[in-house]
């Protein structure tokens, strides 16, 4: 059965992320090291999150001081990716035999939150999975034998969240629409504020709140991108 | 977030009150602390004992309270395999159950209870050491009916067993409660136990060697090409002698011996638990006490007025096929032995092994009776055995014990004199080299725990008395505790005294040919400390006292040494107590100090320089030495192992012995996990695909708007796609 729940629970977390990597961003070598930047900043994040985390010995057992420090970390990065982005897009461009990068400049948005998102995945759902092998599962304690499906969904959540938080983040700059950007960062603390709940082992009361918002962020990335619901329903019913 | 989720996720369940955190892994798995683990012997032909898979073997935990649930486990148990949790009082009848039908076995935990103790428990051969038995032995384990010397063994230590067993001791029972709580929250629906969360068990011990001592040894040796591995070890440690006079070249055929022997070593089927006291510890402490007890009414100095000599000897190994007298029987053979002066056959008067004589003790409690049976295995009157018989006798008079009843009879429980009359047929057989067996037992043993983990110092209802030893090392006598009330007439100590007495007054004939008229006995007080020392704790008053002044000082564990043989490889703790126990007790106290102490070589003696009973340090003049109880097996070359004739027993070499307890999962997570992850990313494929697809119909305009800096190239671009 172990074993069984080590592959469900990757798939789950990653089944969709390396659907779309491999859809969208693996024929495109810019694109990957795009996407590879993207993650390596997000370990730049993590790595000065945690030496605060560290530095501040008497708050180190209060998860919610290392979470908020996290997330300004995490939203200071994203910003350091669209600077970094819009300074290297014309290089990038003319280094790329494929020409159709940047027709949408919030193509790289999207690649660079996949790379943060898919990291930041990995990260909390390793050491998870090293434990889902088996032969034993949560219960004995306390917890469930759900725990396992339940982190690998909050993960996949998570990377996904972070794909749309960036095309809103970017867009939100380009535009100077400062709205945007306070919906991200609000989400992420209000999202990461949710999953404290998971230690007193409300699970429902995390994930679905966290879908919710997820929903929403997926429809205002949407737009952002310039996608209209209309042109979508309308490309499902014609034949193309 | 991520990383605050990261976070969570990794240290689950510490609320935010609590300041500390716990690892998921901890909170998965709770690990059995304190057990001993039965693990892997081989012989010559065969594999005996345990091993778990590689990786441990999981099994989910039934609680045995009665046969029917071990039956139910092994015929109908549907989530199996299963891990039997038993007491020792349900083990003998439920493991033949399992033995049978192991398939739905993954192992036993098998624990002792502190309310419920069996009558008997014993995991040797129904014919201990059967098949290095002399001829004339009748005991056989395989056919019934006949005399049996252990009539209520499982014989498990000489049998391969296909699965791992633990074993949980009286003070781990807070473990078994763990189980037992995480059992009755989820197996106890025995009906419905297939697809949902059940307790489970892990033991791991896995043995790298198998199938036989010869092919363990080969691959032992063969190295590979990069990693030469070890995989089992002979068994062995060391046998002690110790003669009244010391014996040179010059002198030995001058003086014949009476050899006196007892074994030192005890088994049991579980790593670290054999206590031994009923089976060996009470004849060894009878040996050390009576040759204590000898060396005070012949003073060393008098050697050139007797033309006898006494030789006493404590075997390591005898519960593995005779390891250590098979040795020694084997090198008087060759003239090997003792090394300094060998013996020959012939110097050898009369051979008297004190044998299995502990557990009447239990049954005889309550008075100062203890029977014995001397068993002479002739059929023709020896005249040594019978004077020896009769000065016993005579000299228990005063105490009224012990009463021995003399067995003539070819067929000998098990005892070193199999290996005398094996290997040295000749003059054994024929009475020149007589023997006699001391044991309390007839046809059966009185003791019902031989060689199990089970044969504490309870079962001879010893309690230690804890009293102070003077620093002259002088010891209160028998009479005066008996008659202060610190002892009773039906105590161990006074009963071992007094056979000790008995023992040493008549080899106080033997050797001066007049019966002794002195008041010198064994002290109880002794026998108290002797038997502490070897049942309970290694850090008492005379293992202390009997340390090399040298060894630092550290005091040794506050538990019983070893008593099993272990591998040769690893010299053991137990023989080297009793060595200098009797370096300390019957050595002659020189006025020397340290530099001069070592220096001393007198031929005859060897000198140690000890700690003393005032920890000041003493020097030591002895006849005691120590000779290596290997089977010839392992030093003849070429010996073919097969062949039976010496032990070849080999022990497994294991890297880790643990247990853990856990909730196996159910399976509900992972179809969970795999239902939604299928679903998920089948979703995401299409919808990823259709929106980059139609990318350039539903992101159109406001691409374009936004690339306003380079919205000429975009537009142009579009357009080609």
């Amino acid at each position: 059965m172990t074993l069984a729940e080590f592959f469900s629970c990757s798939l789950l977390a990653f089944g969709a992320p390396l659907v779309m990597f491999s859809l969208t961003v693996a024929n495109d070598p810019v694109r990957i090291i795009i996407m590879i930047a993207a993650a390596f900043g997000w370990l730049l994040s993590f790595l000065l999150s945690s030496l605060v985390w560290y530095a501040v010995v008497p708050l180190r057992s209060y998860l919610a001081f290392g979470m908020v420090f996290a997330v300004i970390f995490q939203e200071g990065f994203r910003y350091g990716m669209y600077l970094l982005l819009r300074k290297t897009e014309e290089g990038l461009k003319e280094i790329s035999e494929n020409h159709n990068i940047g027709s949408n400049k919030l193509e790289m948005a999207y690649v660079s939150g996949l790379g943060f998102g898919t990291m930041s995945g990995a990260f909390a759902l390793v050491n998870v999975l090293a434990d889902s092998v088996g032969p034993g599962t949560l219960g004995l304690h306390n917890g469930t034998e759900y725990f396992f499906v339940t982190s690998a969904a909050m993960t996949l959540c998570m990377i996904l969240l972070n794909t749309f938080w960036s095309v809103i983040f970017f867009s939100g700059f380009d535009d100077k629409n400062y709205l945007k950007v306070g919906w991200v960062i609000l989400s992420h603390f209000f999202v990461s504020g949710l999953s404290l709940l998971n230690s007193r082992e409300l699970y429902a009361a995390t994930i679905i709140p966290s879908y919710i918002v997820l929903l929403i962020t997926a429809y205002i990335a949407f737009r952002s991108a310039g996608g209209s619901t209309a042109k979508l329903v309308q490309s499902l019913t014609s034949r193309s | 977030m991520a990383s605050f989720s990261y976070k969570v996720l990794l240290l689950i369940l510490c609320t935010f009150t609590l300041a500390h955190s716990e690892r998921l892994h901890e909170q998965i798995y709770s690990s059995i602390e304190g057990g001993a683990a039965c693990f892997r012997r081989l012989n010559g032909t065969h594999q005996a004992g345990c091993s778990s898979a590689d990786n441990g073997a999981v099994g989910v935990v039934h609680m045995i309270k009665e046969i029917n649930d071990a039956q139910w486990l092994v015929q109908n148990g549907s989530a199996g395999p299963y891990m039997a949790v038993v007491s020792t009082v349900q083990f003998y009848d439920v493991i033949e159950i399992f033995m049978q039908q192991p398939e739905n076995v993954a192992g036993i935990l098998l624990y002792d209870n502190a309310t419920d103790s069996p009558t008997a428990f014993s995991q040797e051969s129904r014919c201990p050491n059967e098949y290095s038995s002399a001829s004339g032995s009748t005991c056989s384990s395989t056919v019934a009916g006949g005399i049996v010397w252990n009539t209520k063994g499982t014989g498990l230590l000489r049998r391969d067993i296909p699965f791992p067993i633990f074993y949980l001791p009286q003070s781990k029972s807070d473990e078994i409660d763990k189980i037992q709580l995480c059992y009755e929250k989820f197996n106890l629906d025995k009906s419905n136990q297939k697809g949902n969360p059940l307790c489970s068990l892990q033991l791991n011990s896995f043995m790298f060697a198998a199938v036989n001592s010869e092919v363990c040894l080969r691959r032992s040796a063969s190295s590979a090409l990069l990693n030469p591995t070890k995989v089992c070890d002979p068994l062995g440690d060391n046998n002690v002698y110790y003669s009244l006079f010391p014996r040179t070249e010059e002198t030995k055929s001058s003086k014949p011996v009476t050899l006196v022997t007892a074994r030192i070593d005890t088994a049991s089927l579980f790593d670290g638990v054999s206590p031994g006291a009923a089976s060996s510890v009470v004849g060894m402490v009878t040996l050390l006490t009576a040759a204590t007890t000898l060396s005070q009414l012949i003073p060393a100095k008098d050697a050139h007025l007797y033309e006898q000599n006494v030789l006493w000897t404590l075997f390591n190994g005898e519960a593995f096929d005779y390891i250590g007298s098979q040795r020694v029987a084997y090198d008087i053979s060759k003239g090997m032995w003792p090394a300094a002066a060998p013996l020959s056959p012939a110097d050898i008067r009369l051979h008297v092994e004190i044998g299995q004589i502990g557990g009447a003790l239990s049954n005889t409690n309550n008075d100062s009776s203890w029977p014995f049976h001397a068993f002479v295995p002739y059929t023709n009157i020896i005249p040594e055995i019978n004077e020896f018989l009769d000065m016993m006798t005579s000299n228990a008079k005063p105490y009224n014990t012990p009463v021995i009843t003399p067995e003539f009879t070819m067929n000998l429980p098990p005892s070193s004199l199999h290996s005398f009359r094996r290997i040295l047929k000749n003059v054994t057989e024929s009475g020149e080299l007589p023997e006699v067996l001391l044991a309390d037992h007839s046809n059966t043993f009185t003791n019902l725990f031989y060689h199990s983990a089970l044969d504490e110092y309870g079962k001879i209802y010893f309690s230690y008395k804890n009293l102070t030893i003077s620093n002259t090392g002088v010891f209160i006598s028998t009479d005066e505790l008996l008659a202060n009330g610190t002892l009773k007439q039906g105590d161990p100590q006074v009963k071992i005294a007094r056979l000790a007495t008995t023992l040493a007054r008549t080899l106080y004939q033997t050797v001066t040919g007049s019966a002794y008229s002195g008041n010198i006995s064994a002290s109880a007080h002794l026998v108290d400390e002797m038997l502490y020392c070897f049942l309970q704790s290694q850090a008492c008053r005379l293992i202390m006292a009997a340390d090399y002044a040298s060894g630092g000082g550290s005091s040794p564990p506050a538990s019983a040494a070893p008593l099993y043989v272990g591998v040769a490889a690893w010299a053991g703790t137990a023989p080297v107590f009793a060595a200098h126990l009797l370096a300390l007790l019957t050595g002659a106290q020189l006025p020397a100090n340290r530099t001069v102490c070592d220096s001393l070589a007198e031929p005859g003696f060897s000198y140690y320089w000890l700690r003393g009973w005032n920890h000041s340090g003493v020097c030591i003049q002895t006849t005691m030495n120590m000779s290596a109880a290997v089977s010839p097996a392992f030093a003849i070359t070429d010996y073919d192992l097969k062949s039976g004739v010496y032990s070849s027993w080999t022990e497994s070499v294991w890297q880790a012995m643990s247990a853990r307890v856990f909730v196996s999962a159910g399976g509900g997570g992972a179809g969970a996990a795999a239902a939604a992850g299928a679903t998920v990313t089948v979703l995401a494929a299409l919808l990823t695909y259709w929106l980059h697809r139609h990318a350039d119909r539903i992101f159109a305009a406001p691409a374009a708007s936004i690339v306003n800096d380079d919205a000429a190239s975009g537009i142009l671009r579009t357009v080609n796609c």
